[in-house]
């Protein structure tokens, strides 16, 4: 299995068990692999240390040592990329006020809801300024106010900061909403690849409904060509292009039909997922 | 004039430019951070107790020989404890400070799961595990010489004449230095091995209390001296033969001098000298005092170091190795397969 990894986001996509977590750990060099091997910005993880240094990692579970203030650990974690005491002090303060910690940050982490730890495991994995972060499940267990909250923090990371961040989820959601370009697993195996956009738009479908005039509508977009699938009410087409709309406007007019709703249905990648055979 | 309103302004994400240091940044930052998760610094007073607690329970033996010593003046120095004696004294608390605290400086980075941050960055868990035990053993060595320090300043202040004490004494300091490294890496290195092995700290704690009392009650036991037949010459009429354990060498009963031949039986028989070797606190008791050169006359110290000071020096030593280097690789093995 090989994949590129942009610029921007990617999104690792895949249900529960789907080998998403494995992957990274094994870019991350925390696993080693059992054949072939894992590359990372060129290197192997778990033999280079130094490569290390640019990289971050935000785990699913729970990571955060409960004794600790944020502002300590921060500080802490940064100086275990390298950064010396003075400039950890700085970025841990940064990063921290970037996340949306404030006050909160010299109380014990033991202390912070979901939400907020949520936040300072994103925060430990940018302190340091790496080229690329890697996001296991950032959104897992945050309730849908915080979830927004993180995705947000997630774009801004991938385009304000400049970081690259590839983010594993198992919502179709998350990697809509922030991916530019997506990884499709299942069991291990790599399903699809592509840019986001590119996998949504080729399925664009458009639904039309008219209010009249259903069978002559019919018969003059079939006429211009437009393949259409009819159960007497509503007209799908599947895998619109933009020129299809001229043709439809132009259908309209030739047979007199009212058009009651016209709705192109960007589909999501849950219904690509649905679509593709097994 | 109005004052002009406070200004808050964004400066935004500013990129990294400093300097990165790598991984020796990383492994200095991994042993500051357990000399203060060891202390307690940084976090509430409820986590200095123990530290400060048992630090000062290190120190009191020595404040209180210091204390005698002031009262009786240079005479006290021949029958209260030298350094010779001081390490096997405090031995009991520095074993209990290493069965607590050990636990608390590699239990919640694996309970709470940090391990993984650190592994993805420029460590690996050797790294980890040195640079942690390094912490710990930096601590436990501050401990114990922090004792004999207080203890030879009171020696040598009390002294009638410090000069002649320091020239006939000075051997006492390389024998503390050397002696303290070997204690302070026993204490640490045991007690980690056990902590590597749950996220529990109080039963890593209660593993190591036990083990130490256990082995060294069943050592102590078995090779404890039940019944002695002492021959004698002397005012008693030619040789006697005393069977009496309770008759004390030495005393008024039986002058020393004139003791002809002791025999003694043990409980563990002729294996008595390799059930002493069981005994924990004699792990390093032994080494001391062979380091010290210590004699060990008959009734003074424990059983099993009695029993082991029958045996050639090589089986301590062999002992002491075995109960360093067996644990410090347990904790490599531990954490280099540890599961993420």
């Amino acid at each position: 299995m090989s994949f590129d990894v942009h610029e921007g986001v990617t999104g690792l996509l895949g249900p529960n068990g789907a080998g998403k977590s494995t992957a990274m750990k094994l870019f991350l060099g925390l696993i080693q692999p059992t054949s072939g091997s894992a590359m990372l910005l060129g290197e192997e993880p778990y033999r280079s240390t130094e490569g290390r240094a640019r990289i971050g990692y935000m785990p699913e579970n729970e990571c955060l040592p409960k004794s600790m203030t944020a502002s300590e650990f921060l500080m802490h974690m940064a100086q275990v990329s390298g950064i010396p005491p003075a400039q950890a002090r700085t970025r841990a303060a940064d990063v921290l006020r970037h996340v949306g910690l404030d006050e909160e940050r010299y109380r014990p982490i033991g202390e912070y809801s979901t939400g907020m730890k949520q936040r300072v495991k994103l925060a430990q994995a940018i302190v340091h300024d790496p080229v690329l972060v890697l996001l296991d499940e950032p959104t897992a267990g945050l309730d849908p106010d915080g979830r927004q909250e993180m995705l947000r923090l997630i774009h801004r990371t991938a385009n304000t900061f400049g970081i690259s961040v590839m983010l594993s989820t198992h919502l179709m959601g998350d990697v809509e909403r922030t991916a530019d370009s997506v990884i499709v697993l299942e069991s291990g195996v790599l399903a699809q690849e592509g840019a986001v956009a590119k996998l949504t738009e080729e399925t664009e479908t458009l639904l039309i409904e008219v209010a009249d005039r259903h069978e002559e509508f019919v018969t003059a977009l079939a006429a211009k060509g437009v393949q259409a699938s009819d159960d007497g009410q509503l007209l799908v087409i599947e895998q619109a292009r933009e020129a299809d709309y001229d043709l439809i406007r132009d259908a309209a007019v030739e047979s007199g039909a009212r058009i009651r709703r016209l709705s192109p249905e960007r589909r999501t990648l849950s219904d690509i997922f649905r679509s593709r055979p097994a | 004039m109005r004052a002009r309103e406070a200004e808050v302004f964004d400066l935004g994400y500013q990129r990294y430019t400093g300097p990165r240091e790598g991984r020796n940044r990383a492994r200095l930052a991994l042993f500051e951070n357990g000399v203060r998760t060891v202390l307690g610094i940084g976090r509430g007073g409820r986590a200095k107790i123990l530290p400060v607690g048992l630090f000062l329970a290190v120190m009191i033996p020595a404040v209180v020989f210091v204390i005698i010593l002031a009262f009786i003046g240079e005479g006290g120095a021949d029958f209260i404890p030298g350094p010779a004696d001081y390490y096997s004294i405090v031995s009991v608390i520095l074993i209990i400070f290493g069965a607590i605290m050990a636990p608390e400086l590699l239990c919640p980075d694996r309970r709470d799961n940090v391990l993984p941050l650190y592994l993805v960055r420029p460590l690996t868990s050797n790294d980890y595990l040195i640079a942690r035990f390094l912490a710990f053993f930096a601590i436990v060595l501050v401990l114990v010489y922090a004792g004999q320090i207080v203890l030879q300043a009171g020696l040598i202040l009390t002294a009638s004449d410090q000069v002649e004490y320091i020239r006939d004494n000075w051997q006492d300091v390389p024998r503390i230095l050397f002696m303290g490294v070997l204690i302070a890496t026993f204490i640490s290195v045991g007690p980690l091995a056990v902590a590597a092995f749950t996220t529990r700290r109080a039963y890593a704690a209660a593993f190591v209390i036990a083990a130490w009392l256990l082995l060294n009650s069943i050592s102590d036991g078995l090779t404890v001296e039940t019944s002695c037949t002492i021959v004698t010459t002397g005012d008693r009429g030619g040789d006697a033969i005393i069977e009496e354990s309770s008759f004390e060498v030495g005393s008024t009963i039986i002058p020393e001098e004139e003791v002809v031949s002791r025999e003694c039986t043990r409980p563990a028989g002729d294996l008595a000298p390799y059930v002493g070797l069981l005994h924990l606190g004699g792990v390093t008791d032994n080494i001391n005092n062979m380091v010290f050169d210590v004699d060990l006359e008959p009734g003074q110290g424990a059983p099993s170091s009695m029993a082991v000071a029958e045996l050639h020096d090589a089986f301590p030593i062999g002992v002491y190795v075995l109960w360093t280097g067996i644990p410090a690789l347990l904790l490599w093995h531990r954490y280099r397969r540890i599961r993420l």
